[in-house]
């Protein structure tokens, strides 16, 4: 009888384990898209791999090989174009520490806009597992990546399972239809720097951004320059990654992200008035290029980057100079 | 029969630029098998590509002789009864499993981003118009017929030169005085910093520098 008891307790106590159990891991099963994603982030900057992708627009295809390497902070890159002209780079990028805007984002964390707002890459995306592949003969974790509203594209990624790297990214237009896609063929994870074929000591190294000006501080937040410039219109959830002053030319350029897209904004002082207003797009990438008279300077507004159309155009014609810098914009703005 | 040929000629000269209907596809490769002389005329419209696209206009080999007699000399496959039930069957499973990827198809187009199928479909940018970028390659996608092939002349490649440089559109046409080479210079230039760009501060990883054109790589290095 006390045997049976005992059965019957132990029964009982299964259940509620297996219940209590069962909750966080279907839990953690739905927030796994997100995790993943923030995985790839991390992954796509920390690793040492090489391999070989092709990249497809429009019927349009490319290869090209790439070695990414992590030593002593710094992060090397080569790449090749395996097509067309001969093109080959080698680059030296900044600091692994350096948290940008789209990490921060992409990671889960929420940017501080200012004090009341924050930007949150689940307020803009829905994120679904769709599933697994193999993709450049690794096994990968398939994310379809909504966006909420019209500012913004879907992707289509595929996300490695082991490293965590991001092996094929399909952006999707609102219709459904592919626009560009990355994709791995061959990739190999790890490796020292000499199995990668970086030779340290060789001076051939491109330094890119080695200033550190546009990395998240702990307040959560990236040190820009006060631009002279303000954009009265944002589509939601995009925030500014960086912005240069005008350089030798007079060319002020500002970068905005939400995480996972991308626009720049550049702006000319247009002296000989030569550029005119156009539409462009290469690929994916969409350029709107709009003229702005201001106290009789003209401006070239550019809006470029992996953005609907309409959007592309919504900013440029939101972008006006402060008002109180409108006395003297020239001297500002010129070099 | 002149009319017959006539049409037959259209149909070629469809094929060759990629436009022909199934219907004319199909009619051509029946034809082309019994009518040499159709034939003839289908090498020579591929000689005449080739010699505009600037390829080396060899003295043409016609394998295709040597390839109906090597068919010719193969034995022939002995069809037993099972043989010929399983063949039927076979084809009443494509048919029916040629429905269902069409039912498959229309749902997938309902639901655009669910469909792992739409991916290798590169149809085409929404904002682009056709004249600027000549056909996109349709890749086969599960509910397209097989028989949307094309002649191997006609795959776009000969209007592949926004490849290498962007599609630009002038919104206004007014009295402005610039050039289309300072155009294009100032939009390779946007493009290649916002690619640069891209590439620090999206989780893209090595993907923005692919979309960096030949061009813009060459201005870079200047």
């Amino acid at each position: 009888m006390a045997l049976f008891r005992v059965g019957t307790k132990i029964k009982v106590a299964a259940l509620v384990a297996a219940v209590l159990l069962h909750g966080p891991l279907f839990a953690a099963q739905m927030e796994s898209a997100h995790d993943l994603m923030s995985k790839m982030a991390k992954a796509s900057r920390e690793l040492n791999y090489q391999g070989l992708f092709t990249y497809e627009y429009r019927g349009n295809l490319t290869s090209v090989k790439v070695a990414h390497g992590v030593h002593e902070g710094q992060t090397y890159e080569r790449i090749q174009h395996m097509d067309g002209a001969q093109r080959n780079e080698l680059r030296r990028t900044d600091n692994v520490d350096c948290l940008r805007t789209g990490d921060m984002l992409l990671r889960g964390s929420a940017y501080k806009i200012n004090d009341q707002s924050y930007a949150r890459l689940e307020d803009f995306y829905e994120f679904h597992i769709k599933g697994q592949g193999r993709i450049a003969n690794r096994q990968v974790v398939m994310v379809h990546v909504l966006p909420k509203d019209k500012h913004r594209y879907g992707y289509v990624v595929a996300i490695d399972k082991q490293s965590g790297l991001l092996l094929q990214s399909v952006l999707m237009s609102h219709a459904g239809k592919p626009l560009e896609r990355f994709q791995f063929v061959d990739i190999t994870v790890g490796g020292s720097m000499a199995d990668l074929g970086f030779d340290l000591d060789s001076g051939s190294f491109t330094d890119v951004a080695l200033d550190q000006s546009n990395c998240i501080d702990d307040n959560r937040q990236i040190t820009t320059s006060t631009s002279n410039w303000s954009t009265e219109w944002l589509p939601p959830g995009f925030v500014m990654a960086s912005h240069q002053i005008a350089d030798m030319d007079g060319q002020e350029s500002m970068m905005f992200t939400d995480g996972l897209a991308v626009f720049s904004v550049f702006i000319d002082v247009d002296k000989q008035r030569s550029l005119p207003a156009i539409d462009a797009n290469l690929g994916a990438t969409v350029a709107v290029l709009t003229k702005a008279d201001i106290n009789n300077q003209e401006y070239a507004i550019c809006v470029v980057g992996e953005i609907p159309r309409a959007t592309a155009n919504q900013i440029a014609s939101a972008i006006s100079l402060s008002s109180s810098r409108l006395i003297s914009p020239s001297s500002s703005i010129s070099p | 029969m002149s009319d017959h040929k006539e049409r037959l000629d259209q149909s070629l000269s469809a094929l060759m630029d990629g436009e022909a209907t199934d219907i004319e596809m199909h009619r051509l490769l029946k034809e082309v098998s019994e009518d040499s002389e159709l034939r003839d005329k289908w090498k020579r419209y591929h000689m005449v590509s080739s010699a505009m696209k600037g390829e080396a206009a060899t003295a043409s080999i016609d394998y295709s002789a040597a390839i109906s007699a090597a068919i010719d000399e193969e034995p022939a496959h002995r069809q037993s009864a099972l043989a010929v039930f399983a063949g039927s069957a076979g084809r009443f499973a494509i048919a029916a499993s040629v429905a269902l990827v069409a039912v498959f198809g229309v749902q997938q187009l309902n639901s655009p981003l669910d469909s792992p199928a739409a991916v290798s479909e590169f149809a085409g940018v929404e904002q682009v118009n056709e004249e600027n970028t000549g056909p996109a390659i349709q890749f086969p996608s599960g509910f397209q017929p097989i028989i949307n092939a094309r002649t191997v002349s006609a795959g776009g490649n000969n209007k592949s030169s926004q490849f290498v440089t962007p599609v630009i559109e002038v919104r206004q046409q007014a009295k402005r005085n610039y050039s289309e080479a300072q155009l294009r210079a100032y939009m390779n230039d946007v493009m290649a910093k916002h690619s640069n760009h891209a590439a620090l501060n999206s989780n893209q990883g090595m993907l923005p520098f692919a979309r960096l054109n030949e061009t813009e790589a060459a201005a870079k290095k200047e």
